[in-house]
């Protein structure tokens, strides 16, 4: 395998890594915010590092810039939209989820 | 505050968050580049008309995220997208009668005495069509947001 190769496949593997436990996140914990805190960081890397393998697997192309910059709005803008969505339900009055409401 | 019944309350005016706003601020000009290029991709290519009017729509959302929606709603006016629209189908009616007129079909482009008639004129219907579907994008993102408080209320 070639150093390429190499890198991309680290690449998706930390992406499909970080995919998994954003989904696992959304499946398993209580409420709003706490999926918002597992899915939006999380999601972010899993995209981002993915999107990094394909720009890297593109090698010499536009396709490489393209992805680039797909990559750096996702890196801006997926926290920023689960910030907005955990802002909105704080002001809409949704409580925290803690231990004593499991009784 | 959650005793109230949704809608009678009177809403607490918006607070801008400095997160979403920087980062509306930064992405905005380029969304709105890129729904132009989608749109005059239309031709050639993958995109349109229809996509690019949406992402051109999603800016005006975006703002409406960013600084309020009553705000974005004051900003944009009552007739700004009705304008929109009507100024998309009217272009688009323009493009294909003016082709009948000349002597062709409806959106019959080649009778039109310009270089790559076929080619621009593609591109010019996908603008109208962009125009009309970040219109009605605009006004029925208003309209939702509005929610079922008064009711009988028009896009506008």
């Amino acid at each position: 395998m070639t150093p390429t190769e190499i890198g991309v496949l680290v690449l998706a593997l930390g992406g499909v890594f970080f995919a998994v436990v954003a989904a696992v996140g959304l499946v398993r914990l209580p409420d709003l915010y706490t999926r918002a805190h597992s899915t939006s960081k999380s999601e972010t890397l899993g995209a981002v590092l993915a999107l990094a393998a394909v720009a890297l697997a593109f090698g010499d192309d536009l396709s490489t810039v393209k992805a680039v910059l797909l990559l750096v709005f996702m890196f801006l803008t997926n926290p920023t939209a689960a910030h907005a969505i955990a802002r909105a339900a704080s002001e809409q009055g949704i409580e925290p989820w803690t231990t004593e409401d499991e009784s | 505050m959650s005793d109230d019944p949704v809608g009678t309350e009177e809403r607490a005016p918006y607070v801008e968050s400095p997160i979403i706003m920087t980062t509306v601020r930064i992405i905005t000009p380029f969304v709105f580049t890129f729904g132009l290029f989608v749109m005059f991709h239309g031709a050639d290519s993958s995109g349109g008309g229809f996509q690019g009017g949406v992402i051109v729509g999603t800016v005006v959302l975006m703002l409406g995220i960013g600084f309020g929606i009553e705000t974005t709603r004051d900003w944009i006016g009552p007739t700004l997208p009705v304008v929109l629209v009507g100024i998309g189908v009217f272009a688009f009616l323009a493009t294909g009668i003016g082709s009948v007129l000349l002597g062709g079909g409806f959106l019959e482009y080649d009778v039109y005495p310009i270089k790559k008639a076929f080619k621009y004129g593609i591109e010019f219907v996908e603008l109208a069509i962009g125009l009309i579907v970040a219109g009605v994008v605009t006004g029925l993102f208003f309209v939702v947001a509005a929610g079922t408080r008064d009711t009988g209320g028009d896009a506008a």
